[in-house]
C-alpha cells in the first residue's frame, strides 16, 4: 500500500506551490526592466520546467507560452517604430511620418527610430514576455486535475462541473465520430451546413444534453446536491462576511481612484475587503460536510518551492535598497546595463525547485 | 420568478447583490486607466494593476459561493458540465482565423434558456475548462472569464419569457433578432474592456500609451486610438460571427436546450 509520501514524491510537488513560485517569480521580474536579471528569470523557470515536468498533455505549455512571450517582444518593438516613443540621439534610421490631423487625436506615426527608444522598448518587452514565461512555467508543471482537488470546497459544486467538462470534452469528440459514421451508414455524404448543422451538430448536443440528464440522475441518487443541513444562522454569517469583503473591495478600489481618500486609508479598506471575502469563503468551506478521498497534503517540500520563489522577491527588494539604479537601467546614454547581485542570487536560489522536487517518473518507467 | 422544479438555479437576492458588487470591481479593474483621477492613490504606483489582476479571481469566487450557495442541485451541475465541455470544444474552432468567435452564442443561448445564474456560471466555468483542456492558464484569463459571465447573465436578464419559446413564428424571430443585437453589443463592450484591461502593460511609450493621471478625455482618446489600431478588426469580426453563429443555430440550438430544460424537471414534488 502506497503511503501519501511516497505517492507525494511520485507526482511531484502540489499545484499551488507551483503557482505560488511561479507567480512570485514573475512578481520578482515585474520589479525589473534589467535584461540580465529578466533572462536569468526566463533561465531558471526553463531549468525548472525541463526538470520537474512530467509528459502529461499539459507539459508542452511552456514552448506554446514562449512563442506568446516571443510575440509580446515583436509587437513592442513595432508599436515603437510605427508610433513612436522615447526620443535619443543615435538615430538608426528615418521613417516617413505622418502627423495626424487633431481631430484624429494627433498622434504623428514614423520618424526617427533611434538605438536608445529602441532598447527601451526592447527592456519593456522583454519585462512582460519574462512574466508570461513564469505563467507558461506554472501551466508546464502543476497539474490541472490536482489543482481541481485543491479548490475551496464552497466552490464545491462549481469545481465538479469543471470537473463533469473536462470528462465529457473527450466523449463529445467519440460522439461526433459515432454519428458521422452512422450517417454515412444511411448514405448521407452532403457537405452543406445546414444539412451537417441538422444530422450531426443536433444529434450531438442532444446527446450530450441526454448524458447530462442521465448523469444527473446517477449523481442525485448517490447524494450529490442534497440540500445540506447547515444552519441558517452560519449561513446568514457567511452570507454577511462575502458581502462586507465585497463591499470593502468595491469601497477600497474606488477610494484608490479618487484623490480626495488618503492612499493609506484606501489600501487597508482594500486589505480588509479581501481578508473578509477570502475569510468568508474559508468558514463557508469549513461549513460544507464533505469528505475528500486521499487529500492531497501541502508538505515541508511544497514550503521549500514556495520559499525558494519568495527568494527571488526579497533578492530583489535588497537589490533595490542596496543597489539602486541596477533594477531599472538607464537606455540613454547606451550602455551595458550592471547586473544587480542580490537579485540575481535570489533569482538563482529560485531554482531550488530543479533539486527539489524533480521529476523521476519517466526515469523509472512507465506508471 | 423560477417554478422551484426547472433546473435554473435560483437567482436569490444574495447572489444578486454579489454579482452586483463584483460588476462593480470589475468595472474599475478593467477601467481603471480612464477612471484614476489625477493625484489619487492609484496613477503613483505600479503595483496597483497586477493587485486588480489577482483579487479578480478571489470577487470571482465569492459571486460564485454566494450564487451556488443552496441553488444548485445535481442538474444544474451535470448540465453545467456538459455546456462547459461544449463551450470548450467549439472554442478551438475561433482560434484559427482573425476575429472567428465560437464561444459566445453559446454561453449566450444557453444563459437565455437557463436564466442569469446559469449564464454567469457557465461563461466561469467553460472558459476555465477550455484553459485547462489546452493548457492556457495566462493572466488573461481572469479578465475572459469574469467579461465571458457577464456576457452569459446579460443574455439571462433580456426581457420575454425565458424558458417557454415564443407562441407565435413573429415572437420566435423577434427572439432571435433580440439574441443577435445583444451579441453585436456585447461582443463590442467585451473587445473593449479586454483591451482596457492590458492596454497599460501592452505599450508604455509613444503616442498610443496610458498616461497616469491623465483623466478621462486624455486617455479615452488614446484608448480609442489604441484599439482603432489594433483590435478593431478583431471586435468587429468578433461582433459578425457570433450574431451570425446565432442567427444560424439559433432556432435549433433554443429548441434543443428548452426541450432539456422542460425533461429536466422529473423532482418537483421532492422539492
Amino acid at each position: 500500500m502506497k503511503t501519501a509520501v511516497s505517492r507525494a514524491a511520485h507526482h511531484g510537488a502540489h499545484p499551488v506551490a507551483w503557482w505560488g513560485w511561479a507567480l512570485l517569480l514573475a512578481t520578482a521580474a515585474s520589479r525589473t526592466a534589467n535584461p540580465w536579471l529578466l533572462l536569468l528569470v526566463v533561465a531558471v523557470s526553463g531549468l525548472v520546467v525541463t526538470w520537474c515536468r512530467g509528459d502529461e498533455p499539459w507539459s508542452g505549455a511552456y514552448r506554446v507560452f514562449l512563442l506568446i512571450g516571443a510575440a509580446a517582444i515583436a509587437v513592442r518593438m513595432v508599436f515603437y517604430v510605427v508610433f513612436g516613443g522615447a526620443d535619443g540621439a543615435t538615430v538608426l534610421f528615418e521613417l516617413p511620418s505622418v502627423q495626424l490631423p487633431e481631430w484624429a487625436a494627433g498622434f504623428r506615426l514614423g520618424g526617427a527610430v533611434s538605438a536608445e527608444g529602441a532598447l527601451a522598448a526592447a527592456y519593456d518587452g522583454l519585462r512582460l514576455a519574462t512574466l508570461l514565461v513564469c505563467v507558461g512555467a506554472a501551466n508546464a508543471l502543476a497539474s490541472p486535475r490536482r489543482l481541481l482537488r485543491s479548490v475551496p470546497a464552497a466552490l464545491y459544486e462549481v469545481s465538479v462541473a469543471v470537473v463533469v467538462a473536462l470528462s465529457v470534452a473527450p466523449q463529445l469528440v467519440e460522439s461526433v465520430a459515432r454519428i458521422r459514421r452512422a450517417r454515412a451508414l444511411r448514405g448521407n455524404v452532403s457537405r452543406s451546413p445546414a444539412n451537417l448543422m441538422r444530422t450531426v451538430v443536433v444529434p450531438v448536443l442532444h446527446d450530450a444534453l441526454d448524458r447530462s440528464l442521465a448523469l444527473a440522475a446517477a449523481m442525485a441518487s448517490r447524494g450529490y446536491g442534497r440540500a445540506s443541513d447547515i444552519p441558517a444562522a452560519a449561513r446568514r454569517a457567511t452570507s454577511a462576511f462575502l458581502l462586507t469583503g465585497m463591499l470593502g473591495l468595491c469601497a477600497g478600489a474606488y477610494a484608490l481612484l479618487g484623490s480626495a481618500t488618503p492612499a493609506p486609508v484606501a489600501w487597508s479598506l482594500l486589505a480588509c475587503g479581501a481578508g473578509a471575502a477570502v475569510f468568508g469563503i474559508a468558514f463557508a468551506s469549513r461549513r460544507v460536510p464533505r469528505t475528500r478521498y486521499r487529500a492531497d497534503v501541502f508538505g515541508g517540500r511544497d514550503w521549500a518551492v514556495l520559499l525558494s520563489g519568495a527568494a527571488a522577491v526579497a533578492g530583489t527588494v535588497l537589490s533595490g535598497i542596496a543597489e539602486p539604479g541596477t533594477l531599472w537601467p538607464a537606455t540613454s546614454p547606451l550602455a551595458v546595463p550592471p547586473l544587480p547581485l542580490y537579485a540575481a542570487c535570489g533569482v538563482l536560489i529560485a531554482a531550488a525547485p530543479a533539486l527539489l522536487a524533480p521529476n523521476t517518473s519517466t526515469k523509472a518507467g512507465p506508471r | 420568478m423560477t417554478a422551484p422544479s426547472s433546473p435554473r438555479p435560483a437567482f436569490r437576492w444574495r447572489g444578486a447583490v454579489a454579482v452586483a458588487l463584483a460588476a462593480a470591481f470589475g468595472l474599475v479593474a478593467t477601467a481603471w486607466p480612464l477612471l484614476a483621477a489625477p493625484g489619487g492613490a492609484l496613477t503613483e504606483t505600479t503595483s496597483g494593476p497586477w493587485l486588480f489582476a489577482l483579487l479578480l479571481p478571489v470577487v470571482t469566487a465569492v459571486a460564485l459561493v454566494q450564487l451556488a450557495e443552496g441553488g444548485m442541485d445535481a442538474r444544474a451541475v451535470a448540465m453545467l458540465g456538459v455546456l462547459s465541455a461544449v463551450v470548450a470544444a467549439v472554442r478551438p474552432f475561433g482560434a484559427g482565423a482573425a476575429g472567428v468567435e465560437t464561444v459566445f452564442f453559446l454561453i449566450i443561448l444557453a444563459g437565455r434558456v437557463f436564466g442569469p445564474g446559469f449564464g454567469f456560471i457557465l461563461g466561469n466555468t467553460g472558459l476555465f475548462a477550455s484553459a485547462l483542456l489546452t493548457g492556457g492558464v495566462g493572466p488573461w484569463m481572469p479578465y475572459q472569464m469574469f467579461a465571458a459571465a457577464f456576457v452569459g447573465l446579460g443574455a439571462g436578464l433580456l426581457p420575454g419569457p425565458n424558458a417557454a419559446a415564443p407562441e407565435t413564428r413573429r415572437g420566435r424571430f423577434g427572439e432571435i433578432a433580440m439574441l443577435a443585437a445583444y451579441a453585436v453589443v456585447a461582443s463590442l463592450a467585451f473587445g473593449l474592456l479586454l483591451n482596457l484591461s492590458f492596454w497599460p502593460f501592452a505599450i508604455t511609450q509613444g503616442n498610443l500609451t496610458y498616461v497616469p493621471g491623465g483623466g478621462l478625455g486624455e486617455n479615452l482618446s488614446r484608448l480609442l486610438a489604441y484599439s482603432l489600431a489594433t483590435s478593431l478588426g478583431w471586435d468587429l469580426g468578433r461582433a459578425a460571427t457570433t450574431a451570425l453563429l446565432i442567427a444560424l443555430t439559433g432556432p435549433i440550438l433554443l429548441r434543443v436546450m428548452r426541450r432539456t430544460a422542460r425533461r429536466a424537471r422529473w423532482t418537483s414534488a421532492a422539492e
